[in-house]
């Protein structure tokens, strides 16, 4: 506001840049991780096994594809609070196709798979498409969109299903894309999220679509002025995210083996404790894949290592809470340093 | 920041004695060797200020000189890092604004401090309602803003929602604020930026009245008439430091530009040498959705300066920003190099060459925490230099970005830096950057000056000069008239969003481009009250 | 920069203002009694007494958290813990009187007075939570809220395990719950007492002034001498205050203590503070409005019930009126030029 102060001029020692510069860069998260691995595993030697460090990054990788969803549209400045109505509703309405062409994997099964990944995809891009029609070209606060679309999806998906999981899909989802290795080293969700987090690197970071979504998060009426069709691009953020979720979806409803209609319930909340730990700015513009990465381990060492410490499921939901605020914080101090 | 060290040392305590011994009781402020610093920045430099009761203090000076830190120590919204403030001769320990106005400091900013869901009447009380208990008084309350009103000669209605107000009512509800209370010292800062002619002599009669009241009164303004007019004494601020102080009387603009900018008066102004070719752009009869431009006829050739001046509100920003595809357009054409354009976008006129540079850069010019690179291409980034087929060629853009930043002299050099790190002018640097990024003939500069210091001024004169020697078309549109006086080949005043005026050659006075900022008030008004009716729902 | 200066633009766009004041007020009324009448014509059980005090009488708790919401949406802020808090009062409302009552069987009023006492507390620190991070933390009310959503109902959830608590004293469930006067149950002429009391608050004192003042310009606020940090903690308190009084009410109404109590009252609190006008961007909503959305939404719902519509299908409906809400508030907004 104040011209005076337009824009101070850092030049503080250089060790210090190095210091701060770190932090501000990955925050406190990696340090951490690793007192957290450590802590958990002096409580139960077991968290040093390598079955449970596999088991870390195999459940990690479902938090951290809903994670990157959620990064496409906090790098907007907005929020996706239907992410886990919307995981719900494509895990009922695939699983629903899925049954119907295979109903237990008595028929095309290759067929019902692809179709249940085609739908899943198509029903998220669509939920994405509302959300994003709403806030980018209405103007419409997006958590008043998100939350709206929540409820939608909530109903529908409760509806679809009659409130019962969808019992009878295809084996082979589960076989394929919840078990075993993909070329013999590979858990099929990591193999996934893999894929995803490169293609989003390549997004964010080598294409004017990336590159404006960071623009856009940052100052949107600047690249209205720069002449940046920003608009289309933040209905596309939404499109994106519901999209990767619906991805997600499908990793989760192979791991439950079921259509679940109680699936998302709390994903919306650990996808955004997860991005934002990692250090994505919920005042949009900043967020890398790196973080989001980064933040879905902790969460999920977090909450793997309270299971394996016997700590009570309701107290996890505190926990996470506290984590949340938490990150909000981290958020704010980051800044600070910065500045 | 080379006298940082200095200046560190000399203000390592607060200093809580009195250091000069003589402080004048009869003065309502003075202030001794006050030092303000912000992370980076040292905005004050050991200023000296005064204040006598009954007299009009002129604080004078560019954008970024220190004047509105100043005013802001004062009214207690800033704390100063060294120095002493006597209030009254006495000694003023930590100040917040709270209570600089309860002991009578009131301070009129630019930036309004009104509610604009409330009322005039419950923005006056704001803040020191009358009440028992919590509980409002009302009545009283709007019988006192009643007579408040009346007795200021304000025009104002105290039912009205503030935000419903034009600006100009605005600024006097602020004003009235300020007043509401036992005042000692008023501060005002550029009041006049959006009054109508009538409404300043008001206010000139209103501070008249307080001056044989015994209130101090400190006035910032860039307005050498109203300073004629009002000011008593002149203190001339620059780069934070005081350069003087002055009888208001006995000197002359040149004197004052001279004392602002450091420099003689032609050396800080570069001469220009217009050649005005083919026109690059001409509207005719151009009007927006929201009425703030009414029937423009507006042209620019290529190798020529243009300047639009006019009040804050005038529409002078707006018919920029029209023809730049942000204002919606309704009536008239637009033609770029003879060719007509119906609804113009950003991106279209990028393309064809036309680019716009607002005049608020933290809102909408640049996206500060991206790096300086990503700044400088993002407006280009459909041009082969920088992406193809959506994807960008970071290396190219790299290397440009470099090059660009290199011509413009940017501190620093390194196009990985975030934006936000930087000074006003050097972010000013940044955006005008997108003018070199791409192919750009017609520069639409709005406010190209606001907030950046005089070495920076004088570098983005330079490269006004620059481009309107190279053939472009360039228009400068400026509330600071000796920027639009002196940079320009033909001179554009607007009022209420029509063109009152269009001065060429000798005419192109401060005289005559303010005699047209009120001129037409009377006309305007019967005119304005037919359209209402005639567009009324 | 924006602000309009065109006397031409501006009386013109006042006139439309304050038509489209009038309009945004007259709306609601009208569109409330023409449901009623169609309601009441297509179907007969609708005006049936007991349908229309089970109407008054949902809508009341909704009336109740929306105008809590109501409050915090005004200065500028959020409330998405309201949901978690109903079922956190729930919980230790039941829990210290189960507790209580075998300590002093005897004394009922006793019990149930501290009960109520523990409830309300217990909700209301949430706010305070809430209100203290959002003041100095300076972060979005968002992501508080969501944070203190997850541990309050996370508390609610770990006290009773996710089993409901019996076991209250008669005089709480049986004679306060179902106590009716004049034929209509207590907690219609508490949430009207509420209202009455919010409305005075809004518009005849120095709290509700300076709620609006700094919903409206937090800035201007705090140089006018303002303590914005001292009021914003205040409304966030009294939004969970309210909250958690819609859980001892609802928890009296239902006889246990539930953690699960509450689960879409966020969202419809949300709802009906936004049918009623309240604006997102903050300065702008009235304790009578609000009231008015609330009873909008329990129309809504008991209409859908009466013609059979599936309760999930009914969220549907919720998440799409929220959105045409605000869509349509955003465009009455859009002609402000601002």
């Amino acid at each position: 506001m104040s011209a005076s102060v337009d824009g101070p001029d850092l030049s503080a020692s250089r060790s210090h840049v190095w210091f701060f510069g770190f932090f501000a860069k990955y925050g406190f998260l990696p340090v951490i991780l690793i007192a957290l691995y450590v802590g958990f595993g002096l409580v139960e030697p077991a968290f040093f096994s390598g079955a449970n460090a596999l088991n870390i990054i195999k459940q990690s990788s479902y938090l951290i594809v809903l994670a990157t969803a959620q990064m496409f549209v906090l790098l907007t400045r907005g929020f996706d609070l239907s992410l886990g109505m919307v995981v719900s509703m494509v895990s009922v309405a695939s699983s629903l196709v899925m049954a119907g062409i295979a109903p237990n994997g008595e028929g095309p099964v290759i067929i019902a798979l692809l179709a249940g990944v085609f739908a899943a995809v198509a029903i998220g891009a669509m939920a994405g498409a509302v959300n994003g029609i709403c806030v980018a070209y209405f103007d419409i606060n997006p958590f008043v969109v998100t939350m709206g679309m929540q409820g939608i999806a909530f109903g529908l998906a409760t509806t679809l299903s009659g409130g019962f999981p969808v019992l009878d899909i295809p084996v082979l989802l589960n076989k394929g894309l919840a078990q075993g290795a993909w070329f013999g080293v590979i858990p099929p969700p990591v193999a996934v999220c893999l894929i995803i987090l490169a293609a989003s690197y390549f997004v964010l970071n080598r294409t004017v679509f990336g590159r404006s979504l960071y623009l856009l998060g940052a100052n949107s009426r600047a690249t209205e002025v720069g002449g940046i069709p920003w608009r289309r691009y933040n209905m596309l953020a939404y499109v994106i995210c519901s999209s990767i979720a619906a991805i997600g979806a499908i990793l989760i409803t192979a791991r439950a083996g079921t259509g679940e209609p109680s699936l998302g319930g709390g994903l919306v909340l650990q996808s955004i404790a997860a991005a934002v730990i990692g250090g994505v700015a919920l005042r949009g513009g900043e967020g890398r894949v790196i973080h989001v990465v980064l933040g879905g381990l902790l969460v999920t060492v977090l909450s793997i290592g309270m299971n394996l410490t016997r700590v009570d499921g309701f107290l996890q939901e505190i926990v996470l809470g506290l984590v949340v605020v938490g990150a909000v914080f981290l958020d704010r101090l980051r800044l600070k340093i910065r500045l | 920041m080379g006298t940082q060290d200095k200046r560190d040392m000399a203000s390592g305590d607060t200093a809580p004695v009195d250091q000069s011994g003589g402080s004048d009781p009869s003065l309502l402020i003075e202030m001794k060797g006050i030092d303000k610093r912000f992370p980076g920045v040292c905005a004050l430099d050991q200023v000296d200020f005064d204040l006598r009761p009954g007299e009009v203090h002129v604080l004078f000076g560019e954008n970024g000189a220190g004047k509105s830190t100043l005013i802001n120590v004062i009214a207690g919204s800033f704390a100063a890092d060294g120095g002493s403030y006597m209030f009254c001769g006495e000694k003023l320990g930590r100040l917040t604004p709270y209570h600089a106005r309860e002991i009578g400091i009131s301070p009129v900013f630019q930036e309004f401090s009104l509610a604009p869901d409330l009322t005039i009447g419950e923005n006056l009380f704001l803040g020191r309602e009358l009440a028992s208990v919590g509980v409002l008084n009302k009545g009283e309350m709007r019988a006192q803003a009643k007579s408040v009103l009346e007795d200021l000669g304000f025009d104002l209605e105290p039912h009205a929602r503030v935000g419903d107000l034009p600006r100009a009512q605005q600024q006097m509800t602020e004003i009235a604020k300020a007043l509401l209370r036992e005042v000692r010292v008023l501060i005002l800062d550029e009041p006049t930026a959006s009054l109508s002619e009538r409404e300043t002599d008001r206010l000139f009669e209103i501070i008249d009245r307080l001056k044989s009241e015994g209130v101090g009164i400190i006035y910032v303004s860039h307005r050498m008439a109203e300073i004629k007019r009002v000011g008593d004494r002149v203190t001339v601020l620059r780069d934070g430091r005081k350069i003087g102080t002055v009888d208001a009387d006995a000197v002359s603009e040149e004197n004052l530009v001279e004392m602002m900018t450091g420099r003689t008066f032609d050396a800080f102004f570069p001469k220009i040498e217009h050649r005005p070719g083919d026109v690059a752009l001409a509207t005719t009869g151009l009007t927006t959705k929201n009425r703030q431009v009414i029937d423009v006829d507006f042209s620019v050739r290529a190798g020529e300066v243009v300047g639009i001046a006019g009040l804050v509100g005038c529409g002078k920003s707006e018919l920029a920003r029209a023809i730049f595809g942000l204002h919606e357009i309704t009536a008239g054409a637009l033609m770029l190099y003879g060719k007509t354009i119906t609804s113009p976008t950003p991106s279209q006129m990028l393309k064809s060459g036309l680019c716009y540079f607002p005049s608020d850069r933290v809102a909408e010019g640049l996206s500060l925490s991206r790096p300086i690179r990503e700044n400088v291409s993002l407006a280009a980034l459909d041009l082969a230099d920088f992406a193809s087929k959506g994807f960008l060629k970071i290396g190219s853009e790299k290397a440009r970005a470099a090059a660009i930043v290199d011509k413009l002299q940017v501190v620093p050099l390194d196009t990985e830096k975030q934006v936000e790190f930087l000074s006003g002018g050097n972010r000013q640097k940044v955006m005008l950057s997108r003018g070199l990024a791409r192919d750009i003939n017609v520069f639409l500069l709005d406010e190209p000056t606001v907030g950046i210091d005089v070495g920076a001024k004088t570098e983005v004169y330079n490269l006004i000069k620059e481009m309107a020697e190279a053939g472009a078309a360039v228009v400068v549109i400026s509330s600071e008239l000796p920027e639009v006086l002196h940079l320009s080949n033909r001179v554009y005043v607007m009022h209420r969003g029509y063109l009152a005026a269009e001065l060429t050659g000798e005419d192109i006075t401060e005289a005559n481009v303010l005699a047209h900022f009120f001129d037409r008030d009377h006309e305007t008004e019967e005119t304005s009250s037919k359209i209402s009716e005639g567009s009324g729902p | 920069m924006t602000t309009p200066t065109n006397t031409v633009a501006d009386a013109a766009a006042t006139r439309k203002r304050r038509m489209s004041r009038i309009l945004g007020l007259g709306l609601l009324p009208i569109l409330l009694v023409t449901l009623f009448v169609v309601l009441g014509l297509i179907e007969p059980r609708f005006l049936r007494s007991a349908n229309l005090i089970n109407i008054l009488r949902n809508a009341s708790f909704l009336m109740l958290i929306a105008s809590g919401q109501m409050l915090v949406l005004i200065i500028g802020g959020f409330d998405l813990s309201v949901g978690a808090v109903v079922a956190l009062t729930s919980v230790a409302t039941a829990l210290s009187m189960t507790g209580l009552v075998s300590v002093f069987p005897e004394a009922q009023l006793f019990v149930v007075l501290l009960g109520v006492m523990a409830g309300l507390a217990a909700g209301s620190m949430i706010g305070v939570v809430n209100g203290l991070t959002v003041a100095f933390m300076k972060v979005s009310p968002f992501m508080v809220t969501l944070g203190t959503l997850s541990i309050a109902s996370g508390i609610a959830l770990y006290a009773t395990q996710g089993v409901p608590v019996y076991g209250m004293p008669d005089e709480f469930t049986r004679e306060f719950g179902r106590l009716r006067y004049l034929n209509l149950p207590v907690v219609i002429y508490v949430t009207f007492g509420v209202l009455v009391a919010l409305w005075w608050v809004m518009n005849w004192t120095r709290l509700g002034r300076y709620i609006y003042a700094i919903g409206s310009n937090a800035h201007a606020a705090r140089v006018s001498g303002v303590s914005t940090t001292f009021y914003i903690v205040v409304t966030y308190t009294l939004c969970s205050f309210l909250a958690a009084l819609t859980g001892i009410l609802l928890t009296a109404r239902i006889g246990s203590g539930e953690a699960t109590l509450g689960g879409t009252l966020m969202l419809e609190s949300i709802a009906a503070a936004v049918i009623g006008g309240v604006s997102l961007r903050g300065g702008v909503g009235r304790v009578e409005l609000v009231a008015l959305g609330a009873l909008f939404l329990a129309l809504v719902t008991n209409a859908m019930n009466l013609v059979r519509v599936d309760s999930k299908l009914q969220t549907i409906v919720i998440g799409v009126v929220i959105i045409v809400a605000v869509g349509i508030e955003r465009f009455k907004s859009r002609g402000k030029i601002r």
